[in-house]
């Protein structure tokens, strides 16, 4: 048993020590910073979603994450299934998570949310919204792994600054930087943006002042989780689906909200990419496995040293 | 013979035949009224349902062809989607609802997880794992080709093709780490270095930053050691960072059933089963024997045959089959020449293998 023990404690070890020992650093340099831009704009595009619906809101809605998995499965239904045109089938993904959302307010929230319910219950109601959504998939779709992409291994490879990149990644990066955009127009350029901003700040107010507050946060759960929708067909395109796969972006996009700044569209895409630079350069050191640890001592700290994230006082 | 005589006779022969098929049919029924419940726990949904199918069909194709016994045997299957939680309850289940004798498991993972419950139970449980943990107590026994067999053959491998760096991603499993720690031992003194080891959890989807750090590492050749979807998902993107590296696997290529992302890479696995199972394999199925179905095959096997042993009137206890068990030697399963050795666990060969046009083939047994 003790030489068991020691000579695994050795090989742990010399893991490190392979790790460590021969890894050139400048080398890889280029590709850990591509790998954290890319991870922060997966992380952007639920975070933005998530915040959207949380600043109007108020409560954690946990069935953001499984809009995601909504996206990924019709596209993988409508284009693999079905043989539909690629593009319409994002297209259904992105309209279908968004009415999945729009549904859940109007069926669930809407509801408690007339009856007064706290923050609490409504937590409560996603969560079981969230599991039962989830065990839907699974029962049309079986809960195996399932991959979108159709060029695996086949991907145009680009070189960015001695990082190598797949042109899945670039639309990735592009699609988040033309949401964050349109979703900062949409915000402080429309009247509808005004109205969001009114109830983010106060909705008794809003309502006072003549905002019909129940239309708006409709339209906002709409917009919130066709965004997460597109998320998880573009995390499909890149590694994959399975009805799970919302939950570990939501606990991404929840701590890219929080150290963000919850509720703050800017502090959502801040936290987004702080998180993916945090994650992947954690590792540069030590062992993969510690990913998701190195993720949740950065929210831990956040909450300990700043609850309210970066961008609010 | 008179009229009266020839009645007695007849009476007297319907009387004795009777008899004997009352006593017969008591004594068998005494035997074989409650049978020997056999609870098999393996993935029948998710990702690794094609391995659990596999097992399940390996099962009943003993069971088939079983012949005469003694004993009657009952299999009862749960499935476990090779989660530990799920692994839990479904053995608990079997041992406390379905009162089973012995429990067949698949996998290190959900061996470890069954082997406290069935020895604390004092049921039977047989796992289809290479850690060699799981054998520990008096009522567990694996059988699989162990890390050592498999690492021997995986060096001399290395050795033929002059390979003297490996890089290594291994999932954080205990399999994985018992054959990688016993991979380090062996490798000492050959010439061979172990250049990157790379390690992740399991449910990782995103491995672009562990395959930078082991892209400048120098490595001829990759060691995957993951389960499915993690493996195809890590195969994925080692083509997408424009590494064109071999890759190599201890066992894993044959847990995804996308064996063709593999086309021409070699790795080891347990040795060849018979061609007479093969065959009966695929006539029943209609498929190629998954990984561990053998093991499987010959497990029932040997659980019938050391409760047979006891040919006591009423079904052995789990105790009494365990103790027949440890005294098997040179039984002829699909797997070759089997023995129970001292710790439980019945040692089978390990072999080279190539995949080739979506098929794994033997290049050496």
């Amino acid at each position: 048993m003790r030489n068991k023990i020691a000579s695994f404690c050795e090989a742990i070890l010399l893991r490190k020590h392979n790790e460590t020992g021969k890894i050139n650093k400048m080398d890889i340099l280029p590709q850990f910073i591509l790998n954290s831009i890319i991870a922060g704009a997966v992380y952007t595009l639920v975070a933005l979603g998530f915040n959207l619906i949380y600043g109007a809101t108020k409560f954690f809605n946990l069935a953001h994450g499984v809009m995601s998995a909504i996206g990924g499965y019709t596209v993988f239904y409508f284009a693999k299934t079905l043989g539909l045109d690629v593009y319409v089938a994002i297209i259904i993904g992105v309209v279908l998570a968004g009415l999945v959302g729009f549904g859940l307010d109007k069926l669930i929230y809407l509801p408690l949310r007339r009856r007064k319910a706290s923050n609490m219950v409504l937590l409560v109601a996603s969560l079981g919204a969230m599991t039962a959504l989830q065990a839907v998939i699974a029962i049309l779709f079986s809960s195996q792994f399932k991959i979108l992409s159709q060029n695996v291994g086949t991907q145009k490879l680009s070189t960015i600054l001695g990082g190598v990149i797949t042109q899945t990644q670039l639309v990735i990066l592009l699609s988040a930087a033309l949401v964050t955009a349109g979703l900062v127009a949409l915000l402080y350029k429309t009247q509808f943006g005004k109205a969001v901003r009114a109830i983010s700040d106060d909705e008794e107010v809003a309502r006072i002042i003549g905002i019909n507050t129940n239309k708006i946060i409709g339209y906002v759960f709409f917009i919130g989780s066709a965004i997460a929708g597109l998320a998880g067909i573009l995390v499909g395109f890149d590694v994959g689906i399975e009805p799970t796969m919302g939950l570990g972006l939501l606990f991404k996009g929840v701590i890219a909200s929080i150290i963000g700044g919850v509720g703050n569209i800017y502090g959502g895409v801040l936290g987004a990419f702080l998180l993916g630079f945090v994650e992947n350069f954690g590792i540069l050191k030590i062992s993969g496995e510690w990913k998701d640890a190195i993720a949740f001592a950065l929210l831990i700290t956040f909450l300990i040293f700043r609850p309210r994230g970066i961008m609010n006082k | 013979m008179s009229q009266s005589t020839k009645w007695v006779v007849g009476v007297i022969l319907i009387v004795a035949v009777v008899a004997i098929g009352y006593f017969v049919s008591k004594g068998s029924s005494e035997v074989s009224a409650e049978p020997i419940k056999i609870g098999v726990v393996a993935p029948m949904t998710g990702d690794l349902a094609f391995l659990g199918e596999g097992i399940r069909d390996a099962m009943l194709l003993a069971k088939e062809n079983l012949g005469s016994t003694r004993y009657t045997y009952k299999l009862i299957f749960e499935d476990d989607q090779m989660d530990s939680k799920i692994t839990a309850s479904a053995t608990n289940k079997l041992i406390s609802v379905d009162k089973v004798d012995a429990i067949v498991s698949f996998g290190s993972g959900p061996g470890n997880v069954v082997a406290p419950i069935a020895e604390q139970n004092k049921v039977v449980h047989f796992s289809i794992a290479s850690d060699p943990n799981v054998a520990k107590g008096d009522y567990n026994f694996i059988h699989w080709t162990p890390p050592s067999e498999e690492n021997k053959v995986f060096i001399a491998e290395l050795q033929r093709r002059g390979i003297k760096k490996l890089g290594v991603f291994e999932g954080n499993t205990q399999g994985a780490a018992t054959l990688i720690a016993d991979l380090r031992e062996k490798l000492n003194g050959t010439g061979i270095e172990i250049v990157t080891d790379q390690v992740f959890n399991s449910g990782e989807k995103d491995f672009r930053s562990i395959i930078a750090k082991a892209k400048n590492s120098g490595a001829e050749i990759y060691l995957l050691m993951a389960f499915s979807p993690e493996l195809e998902v890590l195969a994925k993107q080692i083509k997408e960072a424009g590494i064109n590296t071999p890759l190599t696997s201890v066992e894993s290529f044959e847990l995804s059933d996308q064996v063709s992302l593999f086309e021409g890479e070699w790795y080891v696995n347990a040795a060849d089963s018979a061609i007479d199972f093969i065959d009966k394999f695929e006539v029943k199925t209609g498929k190629n024997p998954t990984l561990g179905a053998a093991n499987t095959y010959d497990i029932f096997n040997l659980i019938v045959v050391a409760a047979e042993e006891f040919n006591g009137p009423t079904k052995p206890t789990p105790d009494q089959i365990a103790s027949e068990l440890t005294t098997i030697k040179n039984f002829s399963g699909v797997l070759g020449n089997l023995s129970v050795n001292e710790d439980g666990i019945v040692v089978s060969k390990a072999a080279v293998r190539i995949i080739k046009d979506g098929k794994p083939i033997t290049v050496s047994n």
